[in-house]
C-alpha cells in the first residue's frame, strides 16, 4: 500500500478526518458494514477503510442490487471485490423484483422497495449496528443537513428534525433506541475533492464516468433513472478540469432528486441513502 | 489548491436574517449552480413568495421552507480572495440550541447577525454567550436589515454601542460591527453607496481582514488519545489521534491514567512510516513493552503528563430532555475516554441570555439551562482546563439518545500523587 508521490496537504487533511471517523466506528460498534455502489465516492471510502485498518477492510461490504444497474457496474464490482478481497454481500429485494416493481409505475415506490427495503431486510437478517455510507454534504441540500454519525430509529427512520448534537468529534454512541447508526466519513469532501483523491491514489474507476459520444455519467444510479450529462471528459484529469469550470450540479441526471421537490427528503427520512 | 480554510458559523436571533445573509454571500460570490437557483425560483413562484429567495437556498427541508424557519444546520463553502470559508448556518430559534451548538463547535470564527430594526434580542445575547463558552475568539457583527431603518447612522450607532457593552462583558473586545442589508446586497460584498457615513469595509472585506484560520497547537504539550488497539500480523498497533504538540519517533511516552510507559518504535500514517505526527493526525503506533493500554488513554511525554483529577468544576449546557441533580452519575466523554462521574454539587445556574447568575446552589439544572457544577470521576480520569488545553478540556455527557449536555472545564482539582 504505497502512496508513491507526495500527497496534497489539503486532501491529507480531509483524509485524516475520514480515517478518524472510520476508526471510531470500528471501536464503538459491534458489527458495522460498508455500503458500496461501485461509484467513485464509495470506492474511495473503501480505499479509506484500507488505509484506516492497515490494508484490510474488517467489515462486510454491501452492494444493493436493484436488478437494473448498468452492466458495467456488475463487472466492475466483481473484479474489484476479487482484487481487494472484499467480503461482499449482495442485497436484493427478490420479492419486489418478482412483482415487477419499476420506476415507470412509481419511482418513489421503486426506490423504496428495491433499495431501502432491500437494505432493511439485510440489516435485520445480519444484525449490522452501523452502516458506513459515502454521502457528501455538497451532493444535495438534504444530505447537507447530515451529521457524521446519524442514528436511525427502530423503523429505520431519520428524525431529521431532532438530530442529536454532534460536538467536538464526539460522535453519537450506539443506543438501544437506535436500530443502527449511519456513519458518513466523507461528508466534508466535495465532488472535486473525490476526483482529486481518485487521481492522487490512482483508484480504479468505473468507465461509465468517462465520456462517450459527448456524454458521461456524473453520478451512477440505476440505468432507467440515470441520465448522462453533456461532457467531453474521457480521463480523470479531464474530469477534474471540467469540474473546476462547470456549474452543472453532479446529480443533474438523477430523476428522484427532481421529481417532487421533497422526494429526496421523504426518501431519506424513510431510510434511503 | 487553496489551503487556507476557515469554518465560519453564522449566529443570531430568529428572523434577523442569518439565512438570507448566507444566501446573499453565496449568490454574490457565484457559489451557487445555475440549476439550483432555477429550482429555488420555481419553488418560490409556486409558493407565491418573491421576498425570501436567499434563505430558501439553505432551508432545504420542506418544513423549513413552508415555515420560513431554519431547523437544522447546514455547511456550505464559498471563496474569497483570501480564504475558503465553510459557512455553517444555525437555527436561531431558542428551541434549537443543541443544533446551534453542534454547528458552532466546529467554527473558527462567528458572524453575529443582528436586525437593525429589532435590535438586540434574547438569542443575540445567548448565542454570543455560547460561542464564548465554545472558545471562539474571532467574532464579527453584521447589523442587518439596514434598509428597514433607511440606512440611518443614528440608529446604527445606538445598537452598536449597546452591543459593544454586552460583548465586552463576554470578553469580546473591539469587535467590528458592519452595517448591511442582506436582502438588497448592500455592504455585503461591495461597499454600499447608501451609507456614506460608514467608514469601515464591507462584510466580506472585514472578514478577510480580521479572520484567521486556526493554527494547529503544535507548541502545546503533547496530548494524544488512544482510539483502539489492533492486532495486525502478530503486532499490537495502538491507533491514536494526536490532539496537541508533536509526537516523535524514538521518544518515550506515557499512557494515562493507567500509568504505562513505552518507547515509540514506529509511527505509521496510512501506509507510510513517518518520523513525527502533529495535531489532527491519526496514527498507528508501535510501542514496545505495552501490556495494559486500551482505548481512552491519554498519550504524553514524561516531562508534562496530564494529571489524574479528583474533581473538576465545569460550565455545562444541557440539551433536550435532561435534568441534573446532586449525586447523579453522569457518563462523561472527553477525548476517547468515557468515565462515570458523580455530580458533587451544582454551584450556579446561569441565565444564558443576560449572562448573570440567577441561582446559587440550585437543586437541579434542567433542559436548556447553563450552569456551573462540580464533578468527581468514580474512576481514574485525566482532564485539562479548557483555557489551557481546549482539546482535552471539553466533554459531553451521554444521554439515552445521544449527547445530552456539553461542558468545558474551568478548574481541575488534582488527586494526591501516588
Amino acid at each position: 500500500m504505497q502512496a508513491a508521490n507526495p500527497s496534497d496537504p489539503y486532501l491529507d487533511e480531509l483524509e485524516k478526518k475520514s480515517i478518524s471517523v472510520l476508526r471510531e466506528a470500528k471501536a464503538q460498534f459491534r458489527n458495522p458494514a460498508v455500503l458500496w455502489s461501485t461509484g467513485k465516492d464509495s470506492t474511495s471510502t473503501l480505499w479509506l477503510c484500507r488505509k484506516a485498518f492497515f490494508g484490510e477492510i474488517p467489515f462486510p461490504v454491501i452492494h444493493i442490487d436493484t436488478g437494473c444497474k448498468f452492466p458495467e457496474i456488475y463487472k466492475f464490482r466483481d473484479e474489484l471485490a476479487k482484487k481487494w478481497n472484499l467480503n461482499l454481500i449482495v442485497a436484493r429485494n427478490e420479492e419486489a423484483l418478482k412483482k415487477g416493481v419499476s420506476p415507470e409505475k412509481d419511482r418513489f415506490e421503486c426506490c423504496t422497495l428495491l433499495k431501502t427495503q432491500a437494505l432493511k431486510s439485510l440489516l435485520e437478517k445480519e444484525g449490522f449496528d452501523a452502516l458506513v455510507l459515502a454521502i457528501r454534504r455538497d451532493e444535495h441540500g438534504i444530505r447537507a443537513k447530515e451529521r457524521y454519525y446519524s442514528p436511525r430509529d427502530a423503523d429505520f427512520k431519520w428524525d431529521y428534525q431532532d438530530q442529536p448534537a454532534e460536538v467536538w468529534d464526539l460522535y453519537v454512541k450506539p443506543s438501544e433506541d437506535f436500530s443502527h447508526m449511519r456513519v458518513h466519513p466523507i461528508l466534508h469532501w466535495t465532488e472535486l475533492n473525490v476526483w482529486q483523491y481518485v487521481k492522487q491514489e490512482k483508484l480504479p474507476i468505473n468507465p461509465l464516468y468517462f465520456a462517450k459520444n459527448g456524454k458521461r455519467y456524473r453520478s451512477l444510479g440505476c440505468q432507467p433513472c440515470t441520465v448522462p450529462v453533456p461532457s467531453k471528459a474521457r480521463t480523470v484529469n479531464e474530469i477534474i478540469e471540467e469540474l473546476e469550470t462547470s456549474r452543472i450540479p453532479e446529480r443533474a441526471g438523477r430523476a428522484q432528486d427532481k421529481e417532487k421537490a421533497y422526494m429526496m427528503q421523504k426518501l431519506r427520512s424513510l431510510g434511503y441513502m | 489548491m487553496r489551503t487556507s480554510k476557515v469554518n465560519l458559523v453564522i449566529i443570531g436571533h430568529k428572523d434577523h436574517g442569518k439565512s438570507t445573509l448566507i444566501g446573499r454571500l453565496l449568490y454574490d460570490s457565484n457559489a451557487i449552480p445555475k440549476q439550483k437557483l432555477q429550482e429555488v425560483e420555481a419553488e418560490l413562484k409556486k409558493a407565491g413568495d418573491e421576498g425570501f429567495r436567499f434563505a430558501f437556498l439553505l432551508d432545504t427541508f420542506e418544513e423549513e421552507r413552508r415555515g420560513g424557519l431554519t431547523i437544522d444546520i447546514m455547511q456550505t463553502p464559498f471563496k474569497t480572495e483570501k480564504h475558503l470559508y465553510t459557512i455553517i448556518d444555525c437555527p436561531g430559534h431558542r428551541e434549537f440550541i443543541k443544533k446551534m451548538f453542534t454547528g458552532a463547535s466546529q467554527a473558527d470564527a462567528a458572524v453575529l447577525v443582528v436586525s437593525a430594526r429589532e435590535g438586540i434580542q434574547d438569542q443575540t445575547k445567548q448565542h454570543a454567550f455560547l460561542t464564548q463558552i465554545l472558545g471562539i475568539h474571532q467574532l464579527i457583527v453584521a447589523l442587518n436589515k439596514m434598509d428597514q431603518i433607511n440606512y440611518e447612522e443614528a440608529k446604527f450607532k445606538k445598537i452598536r454601542d449597546k452591543l459593544a457593552n454586552i460583548l465586552d462583558s463576554l470578553d469580546y473586545k473591539k469587535i467590528p460591527v458592519v452595517p448591511v442589508s442582506a436582502l438588497n446586497g448592500e455592504n455585503v460584498f461591495k461597499k454600499s453607496q447608501k451609507m456614506p457615513w460608514y467608514k469601515g469595509s464591507s462584510l466580506i472585506d472585514t472578514l478577510d481582514k480580521t479572520v484567521r484560520p486556526s493554527t494547529p497547537p503544535t507548541r502545546k504539550p503533547l496530548r494524544g488519545c488512544v482510539q483502539d488497539v489492533y492486532a495486525i500480523e502478530g503486532r499490537k498497533i495502538v491507533v491514536s489521534k494526536i490532539l496537541t504538540g508533536v509526537l516523535q519517533e524514538g521518544k518515550i511516552v506515557y499512557f494515562d491514567p493507567i500509568g504505562e510507559q513505552g518507547r515509540i518504535k514506529k509511527i505509521g500514517m496510512f501506509g507510510k512510516e513517518v518520523e513525527k505526527a502533529g495535531p489532527g493526525d491519526s496514527v498507528g503506533l508501535i510501542v514496545n513493552d505495552l501490556k495494559k493500554v486500551k482505548r481512552g488513554e491519554v498519550i504524553s511525554y514524561p516531562r508534562n503528563r496530564p494529571k489524574i483529577v479528583r474533581s473538576f468544576v465545569a460550565e455545562i449546557i444541557l440539551f433536550s430532555g435532561v435534568e441534573i441533580e446532586s449525586n447523579d452519575l453522569l457518563t462523561v466523554r472527553c477525548g476517547t475516554a468515557e468515565k462515570r462521574c458523580k455530580v458533587e454539587r451544582i454551584l450556579e445556574r446561569i441565565d444564558p441570555i443576560n449572562v448573570t447568575v440567577d441561582a446559587k446552589f440550585p437543586e437541579t439544572l434542567k433542559n436548556g439551562e447553563v450552569g456551573k457544577i462540580v464533578l468527581s470521576p468514580t474512576e481514574p480520569m485525566c482532564i485539562e482546563k479548557f483555557s489551557e488545553l481546549a482539546e482535552l478540556g471539553r466533554f459531553v455527557v451521554e444521554g439515552k439518545k445521544g449527547t445530552a449536555a456539553a461542558g468545558i472545564v474551568l478548574e481541575a482539582n488534582v488527586a494526591k500523587e501516588d
